[in-house]
């Protein structure tokens, strides 16, 4: 199991582009993805529960991943962050 | 009893029919529980609901091309992945499986479930992405009531409705509903945008729609003022039967000038041309007599696909074109992508920090040779087949423009070597959309044989305003006094070194600016072939001599009423 805390860095927070884009990053893995902040934990490969997060920029997220393809998701999760969910702004 | 009520007209065009109301979540399905034996029989038919659902959007997604798969498709994605969902999925599975209620029910719970979520969050934007989940269970819900037909039989009716998603707007039409009348949304939306080309009548944002109309009640629509009319009298009744002769007068008015020159009432010619991007826009421009083509698109090849189209798929379409064109010039705009249009090639790099400002248009041909040539390649074999131009999207200075017509010159002299027709004269082209390509036109002269003015864009760089940002309001506007300067300088350019000028953006194709653009001297526009006739017809209303004469009113104009004036006494 994989774990990694990361920021929300692109402006408009976790909304439903920036959601969907995580979602199906980590649609083609087969491991179990969550992603937890403000206390709650919700399942990464649901747009729905993401989204209901609700994370606005600069929220402190952790992601969780458990899997035989872990690593490689954990990265293409990684590399969306740091692309700021390849946003504009 | 006869009811009067106004809203947005937000897609022109005049219907008569019966009211169909449809209530938003109109899930109103009573608590049933289901036996232990029935579980597995109400799974499957909500199975095959959702299959269902997934079918009809996909088919929808397929049905879109060009601008408006960029502009819908994000909607149809976010909708199917609402759709595919496992909190979704797995809640309702549940909901059967252990509380033993039907299907219908189940979904009626679980949208209540997820409603009462969305609905505790502060963020209006996250709020408003309750609608995209209503639209989305709406429509399983069809599907499992398929047999019932939710929406059957609607032919000739008037649908109204909370909100109408972009997705639904096609088939609604295709079901037959005549038009829309909708207690919520904006002129602006993109479900407008779509209904609009769909030539669906479109009233929007009507207070109280579904209180004040009963299902079954007969309605006039007038798509173009905003009004409708509930229970209309015999005067209502003659009213829009003298709209529709109207129309239908108009619309001869307009088939008569298919044919017909554009020439000014002072017997100046004017050029139109016409804005491509499918072969059924070719076809249009070439019955509705455009003189060519001003502006092929070709980003359309390159978007929603995963490799590079190669040499040989280019030059077919771009062939098509030109026979679709019999012999009338086309202009072919190389590809004109960027960050914010980007492809799933891998061609266009994602993540720049400001993509209108990026690696874009011609910078982003000139940096990838291989694809540039590739696509030069195309347009030159298919220029053996008729007269083809190139225009040059998002230049800044000569420097581009020679580089552009060095790779031409090499690429024409490897396709002879190797036994190709290639026309010896092809016009090149830069398009304006740099404010300092604008200002500096002079110094782009004498490496052009056309410039293209693409008042879209360039309006968004002169005013920094985006015209996708709905919280700038009505900034992004071409009425600007700097932006008629602008044209007027790059007109006199033109002008003096004897380079004919084109204006290429939205301006050009609405009726309302002709007046103002011919007295700024424009002497071509290039317009989506829908609004060939009514720009020809404006045109033929003008008097340029006349027009000419008061330019510098208008170009002293201070803001936009000053225009908006300016347009109003001479129009």
């Amino acid at each position: 199991m994989l774990e990694r805390e990361l920021t929300i860095s692109n402006r408009l927070g976790l909304h439903a582009r920036a959601t969907a884009k995580l979602v199906q990053v980590l649609a083609p893995f087969r491991c179990n993805a969550t992603l937890a902040a403000k206390g709650r934990e919700v399942n990464a490969k649901s747009i729905m529960g993401v989204m209901l997060l609700a994370a606005g920029q600069g929220t402190p997220v952790f992601v969780r991943i458990d899997g035989e393809d872990e690593t490689a998701a954990m990265e293409a999760v990684v590399s969306l962050f740091e692309r700021r969910f390849d946003e504009d702004s | 009893m006869r009811l009067l009520l106004s809203g947005h007209g937000a897609s022109r065009g005049n219907a008569l029919g019966r009211a169909r109301v449809r209530h938003p979540h109109a899930l109103e399905v009573v608590e049933h529980r289901i036996d232990a034996d029935a579980v597995e029989r109400e799974l499957a038919q909500l199975h095959a609901a959702v299959d269902a659902t997934r079918e009809e959007m996909q088919a929808m997604r397929q049905k879109l091309r060009g601008a408006l798969a960029k502009e819908v498709g994000e909607f149809l994605d976010l909708h199917a992945l609402l759709l595919d969902d496992p909190e979704l999925l797995r809640g309702l599975d549940d909901l059967i499986r252990t509380g033993r209620y039907g299907a219908d029910y189940a979904l009626r719970l679980q949208r209540d479930r997820l409603a009462a979520v969305f609905e505790a969050m502060d963020d209006a934007y996250l709020k408003s992405r309750m609608d995209d989940l209503d639209h989305v269970i709406g429509r399983i819900h069809a599907h499992l009531q398929a047999r019932a037909g939710e929406l059957a039989g609607v032919a000739g009716d008037i649908l109204v409705t909370d909100n109408v998603a972009p997705s639904e707007l096609a088939q609604l039409q295709a079901q037959g509903v005549v038009a829309i009348v909708t207690s919520a949304g904006s002129p602006l939306s993109h479900s407008a945008i779509l209904a609009r080309s769909l030539h669906l009548p479109l009233v929007v944002g009507v207070a109280g729609a579904l209180q004040k109309i009963n299902d079954g009640d007969a309605l006039i629509v007038d798509g173009g003022n905003g009004r409708v009319v509930v229970e209309p009298d015999a005067g209502d009744l003659r009213g829009h039967r003298e709209r529709l002769r109207e129309l239908a007068r108009e619309q001869r008015e307009l088939g008569r000038l298919r044919g017909k020159p554009t020439r000014t009432r002072d017997g100046t010619d004017i050029v139109l041309l016409a804005n491509a991007e499918s072969r059924d826009d070719v076809a249009n421009a070439h019955a509705l007599g455009a003189a060519g083509l001003g502006l092929y698109r070709t980003e359309f090849l390159f978007l929603q696909r995963n490799e590079l189209p190669d040499e040989e798929e280019q030059f077919r379409n771009y062939r098509d074109i030109v026979l679709g064109m019999s012999g009338r010039a086309v202009t072919i705009r190389t590809l004109d992508l960027g960050a914010d249009k980007a492809d799933r090639t891998g061609l266009v790099l994602q993540g720049e920090d400001n993509p209108a400002l990026g690696l874009r248009g011609v910078r982003l041909s000139l940096s990838r040779h291989g694809v540039f040539d590739t696509q030069l390649r195309a347009i030159l074999r298919a220029s053996g087949y008729g007269p083809v131009r190139i225009l040059v999207p998002m230049v800044s200075g000569r420097g581009e423009l020679l580089a552009v017509r060095r790779r031409i010159r090499q690429v024409r002299a490897n396709l002879r070597k190797q036994g190709h027709a290639v026309a010896d004269d092809i016009a090149l082209g830069a398009m304006i959309e740099v404010p300092a390509a604008a200002i500096a036109a002079h110094a782009l002269a004498d490496v052009v044989d056309f410039l293209s003015i693409g008042t879209n864009d360039l309006v968004q760089y002169l005013l920094a305003a985006d015209r996708n940002n709905e919280s700038l309001g009505e900034l992004y506007s071409p009425l600007h006094p700097g932006v008629l300067r602008l044209l007027r300088h790059v007109i006199r350019i033109g002008e003096e070194h004897k380079v004919p000028v084109a204006v290429c953006g939205e301006i050009a194709g609405d009726a309302r600016f002709a007046p103002m653009l011919l007295a700024l001297g424009l002497t071509e526009f290039s317009l989506h072939p829908d609004l060939l006739l009514e720009v020809r017809r404006a045109i033929r209303d003008c008097d340029r001599a006349a027009l000419q004469a008061r330019a510098d009113k208008l170009l002293q104009a201070r803001d936009r009423a000053g225009i908006e004036r300016w347009l109003a006494a001479n129009t």
